[in-house]
């Protein structure tokens, strides 16, 4: 029972989370000093066709109806439309969605679970060497700048040795049917590996270093001596009680996690020319293509709550002690 | 968190400010003394100070100015050449050489990390501390508030923020504290939650001491390694955030700093064949970060035996 | 053959600096249906001899002597045949049982958990065995399904001796199994545990620093000081004619119900530092009879009746001894010697 309340107020802090963020945008972006009017409409276009714009964006209304207007539009899944490409934001972002979630999916999967194998087995073998060796390997994959290792494997595997392509996430004039094969099948795996083995490589340092802290923590517990007592068995001991909740804090720093997954994922796409958010908003940013922009950024940032909502709820599935939080 | 073995537990204020400077003081000499201790430790010290002082000596250091065009001994323009002994790291495009150029930017690379982890840690310990002591709705304010900023994306973030209100180093450094600063707040706030409980502070409260006294003058002192010990990661945070954004376009055109420099080589597409260009500024973002995490990681093993033994 | 034999087990603990020599040379027995009551200060190694003898110990301890269980050396078997005795036939309740159960887990399920581990048994079955054990703790066996945060400590207690039973071991280990509960609750839990006692024969070693408990509930009792055996007696013998000045010690600081009453002298100074022990007899510190060959040379168990022992030189002049030793005058003097 406690766990479905758990949920809605959850729930009810994501919503809030996402109203706060869409409304700093706004502030934000009517921060800016200049015409607020080029925001939203394109200085090239000619000027009654801007004005017609101004007017269905309700620029030339007060503050607190463009608010609201904004507020109504967002809600019905109308962010304006690209300066640079001309299209509803929505239209242009939609493949982009895809392509970063196809990289960043799989890479936060491989980060967290060989990230909690190796920490797992750093602790278990206190043997000092493996350990020093484990926490020194961590913090060098966390000072390592993600475009900079990006670059310096680009160059190495995919020009010098031209074992990966070097850039976008296909061969051009590859042909597919639908949405299964045009991301299962070998050309995409083969452009998917590099930039793969970068992100899984740069982010399973925090749930590695996260996970053997927290084993070593919780071999000392008396709920785990307990177990040894009662005859289980060390495989037992070792899975169900001291393993378990030992990820607990592993899970409670995913969401942190995906935060920098997400720096990191901009940077791959862009040294990779990869076709995703990351890379979109880079280019919007740099060309102030306001409306692609706020809604690419708004876009990152629906993900990277949703997933720290699930984390949390997953977190509180594991363990019952929060749930009456 | 774990007692210092051998270590006042608690600090008792001298009257005035100059015993709370003189508290904060002993309290960081305390810290940098544990630090020594430990190999981690020394190493990052040792990183950290020769960043140091090569930002501080850069222009005696330096064998060129960061923005002057190198010549062969024929007048030629001494363009990507490889590392060689005029050049220990090769030159740029526009036959800059790449060693005076990372001298040169340690300068702002440091500048911009420590105002940013400084500034971060300020925020986040005051949040923290007052979060922690008034409890109640306040902490619930703040710590909903710390939850909202732990959800923002950072670098996206910074991106827009950027693209919004202009380039520049304090532009950055705002962006950087403006969202960096959630981490500290959680860890100083539990901080003080174990700390409230202890008798020196039902003591003060006895005699009278007003709330912003007792944070300030009795709890701030010992929450205060804590602190300085994430001031130390943000900062590593910090210079691979401005590289970052810098590498993306947007950090500082008018300034050299390290992640500028990796944009220059990654918009000229000359990595392929000037590898120096992208592997030595790696190199020293690398090595300076590192020193900072390594201090970190001293302190924690110090700050949590429980780590070490069983 | 006794139940459990404990024989001159020694411990030593090493951390990166030093040695500490938490148990030297302890031996005792418990017989089959037999209760026996290990006390001593806290410090003492009685927790440590506990570990023992079920192999909790951390790595970073040596381990040498003999535990012998129904004959068979525990220290020296092997993992899988260790685990068949843990929890079946020697069952632990550990000190702050409260922290003793997994915080992510249903009590029940931690319960049925070990009944599985050595018992075929159907779940349902199991479940409905710990229903029972629960009703026998005095605990709403319909709770079976909370989780540990939703129990009391003194609950979590009883939960923990519910689980000690489930498999109706020959001997239950209990560490400090009412320390930290309330005076009621303690009562009741000494009292289930004497029923179950009395009822399945089981044997229960009952290591406290609270004489009181093993005033009321043990057949025999060791008194254990600085890592070593001070007495080791039948319970009438030691509490009407104790041998070593820790016993007598001891005595004075508890207070009697229905003895003729007398003035509580407490012990003064403190255990002493097990990583450098001192040279003799280690209670000579504190000891108000001690004399030069108690500094110099550790006593022997002597034994002072059937079955019964002590280690201390003076043992011969007991009799007078226990006179002044009831004399709070004694122990202050004493004290003031140590200053």
């Amino acid at each position: 029972m406690e766990l479905r309340i758990f949920i809605v107020k959850r729930m009810l802090l994501l919503l809030l989370t996402l109203f706060v963020l869409a409304t700093l945008v706004f502030i934000m972006f009517r921060v800016m000093p200049g015409n607020p009017a080029s925001l939203v409409v394109s200085p090239a276009l000619e000027l009654e066709a801007r004005e017609a714009l101004l007017h269905q964006f309700g620029l030339d209304k007060p503050i607190h109806v463009q608010y609201w207007l904004y507020i109504k539009n967002l809600v019905r899944g109308d962010m304006g439309h690209s300066f640079r490409y001309r299209r509803p934001v929505v239209e242009v972002l939609r493949p982009r969605f895809m392509n970063t979630v196809v990289l960043i999916g799989p890479a936060t999967l491989f980060a967290l679970i060989l990230g909690v194998l190796i920490g797992a087995l750093t602790a278990s073998r206190r043997a000092g060497k493996l350990d020093t060796i484990g926490t020194v390997t961590s913090l060098a994959l966390k000072s390592l700048p993600t475009f900079w290792t990006s670059i310096m494997l680009l160059v190495l595997f995919a020009y010098r040795l031209k074992w990966v392509p070097a850039a976008g996430l296909r061969t051009p004039g590859y042909t597919f049917e639908n949405a299964l094969e045009k991301f299962l099948n070998l050309d995409f795996l083969h452009h998917l590996v590099l930039p793969l083995i970068i992100l899984t490589l740069h982010f399973l340092a925090e749930p590695l270093l996260t996970m053997r802290n927290s084993m070593l923590e919780v071999q000392g517990e008396d709920f785990v001596q307990m177990a040894r007592a009662k005859g289980i068995g060390e495989r037992r001991v070792i899975y169900n009680h001291w393993v378990r909740n030992a990820l607990l804090p592993v899970v409670s720093i995913v969401p942190m996690m995906v935060g920098h997954i997400i720096g990191g994922q901009v940077l791959v796409e862009t040294v990779f020319s990869w076709p995703g958010l990351g890379r979109e908003i880079v280019n919007a940013v740099n060309v102030h293509d306001y409306p692609l922009a706020q809604a690419s950024f708004l876009m990152i940032a629906t993900v990277v709550i949703g997933l720290n909502f699930l984390a949390d709820i997953t977190y509180a599935f594991l363990d019952p002690r929060v749930r009456l939080e | 968190m774990e007692k210092q073995p051998g270590r006042k537990q608690e600090r008792v204020p001298l009257p005035g400010l100059l015993g709370a400077v003189r508290s904060i003081g002993e309290a960081m000499a305390d810290q940098l003394s544990v630090i020594g201790g430990n190999m981690f430790g020394r190493l990052g010290l040792a990183g950290l100070a020769l960043f140091f002082m090569l930002a501080v000596f850069a222009p005696y250091v330096a064998p060129y100015g960061p923005y002057e065009e190198t010549f062969h001994p024929d007048g030629e323009l001494a363009y990507l050449e490889p590392p060689s002994l005029g050049h220990p790291f090769g030159t740029t495009m526009m036959g800059r050489d790449v060693l005076s150029q990372l001298i040169w930017g340690t300068q702002r690379t440091l500048v911009i990390a420590v105002a940013a982890a400084f500034g971060a840690a300020f925020v986040g310990t005051n949040v923290g501390l007052i979060a922690g002591y008034y409890g109640g709705a306040i902490d619930t304010a703040l710590m909903r508030l710390t939850d909202i900023a732990y959800g923002i994306p950072f670098i996206p973030f910074a991106m827009i923020a950027i693209m919004m209100l202009g380039r520049g180093d304090r532009i950055l450094i705002i962006v950087i504290s403006s969202i960096l600063w959630r981490t500290t707040s959680r860890v100083i706030r539990s901080q003080v939650l174990t700390l409230k409980e202890r008798p020196f502070v039902a003591a003060a409260k006895s005699m009278g001491a007003s709330s912003a006294r007792i944070i300030y003058r009795h709890i701030a002192p010992n929450v205060l390694p804590l602190s300085f010990l994430y001031t130390l990661i943000i900062a590593g945070d910090a210079v691979l955030v401005e590289a970052s954004l810098s590498f993306l376009g947007l950090g500082n055109p008018n300034t050299i700093s390290w992640g500028q420099v990796l944009f220059y080589c990654f918009s000229s597409q000359r990595m392929r064949t000037a590898w120096w260009w992208s592997l030595f500024p790696g190199m020293a973002i690398v090595v300076l970060v590192l020193s900072a995490f390594f201090i970190g990681r001293s302190y924690e093993e110090i700050i949590n035996p429980r780590l070490r033994e069983w | 053959m006794a139940l459990l034999e404990v024989n001159d087990l020694r411990v030593y603990y090493k951390t990166r600096r030093e040695l500490l020599r938490a148990v030297e040379g302890v031996s005792f027995q418990v017989e089959e249906g037999q209760n026996v009551g290990l006390i001593g200060e806290s410090g003492c190694g009685k927790t440590t001899v506990v570990k023992s003898i079920l192999r909790l110990l951390p790595r970073s301890a040596r381990v040498e002597g003999q535990v012998s269980f129904q004959g068979r050396d525990l220290l020296t078997l092997k993992r899988p045949e260790l685990d068949k005795i843990r929890g079946k036939q020697i069952a632990l309740v550990p000190q702050s049982a409260m922290d003793a159960l997994d915080p992510v887990l249903r009590i029940g399920d931690q319960i049925v958990e070990a009944i599985q581990a050595h018992e075929e048994t159907a779940g349902r079955t199991a479940r409905e065995k710990v229903a029972g054990l629960f009703d026998l703790v005095g605990l709403d066996s319909k709770r079976l399904n909370h989780y540990p945060h939703q129990f009391s400590g003194g609950m979590r207690q009883r939960a923990i001796i519910a689980m000690s039973l489930a498999l109706t071991p020959k001997l239950i280990v209990a560490d400090e199994a009412t320390t930290g509960l309330d005076v009621l609750v303690q009562d009741q839990v000494l009292h289930e545990i004497e029923d179950i006692h009395r009822r399945f024969n089981i044997s229960v070693l009952f290591v406290t620093h609270d004489i009181g408990i093993v005033a009321e509930t043990c057949q025999r009792i060791a008194v254990m000081y600085a890592g070593k055996i001070a007495e080791y007696a039948d319970a009438r013998s030691l509490f009407e004619e104790p041998y070593h000045p820790y016993t007598l010690g001891l005595m004075n600081a508890y207070p009697s119900v229905r003895g003729p009453k007398h003035e509580l002298i407490s012990i003064p100074g403190s255990p002493p530092d097990l990583v450098d022990p001192p040279s003799g007899c280690r209670f000579t510190p504190r000891c108000p009879f001690a004399c030069e060959i108690c500094q110099q040379e550790e006593p022997e168990l002597v034994e002072t009746g059937r079955d019964n022992w002590a280690a201390c030189h003076r043992v011969g002049e007991i009799d007078q001894l226990r006179t002044k030793a009831g004399k709070a005058l004694t122990w202050k003097r004493m004290a003031m010697n140590q200053v």
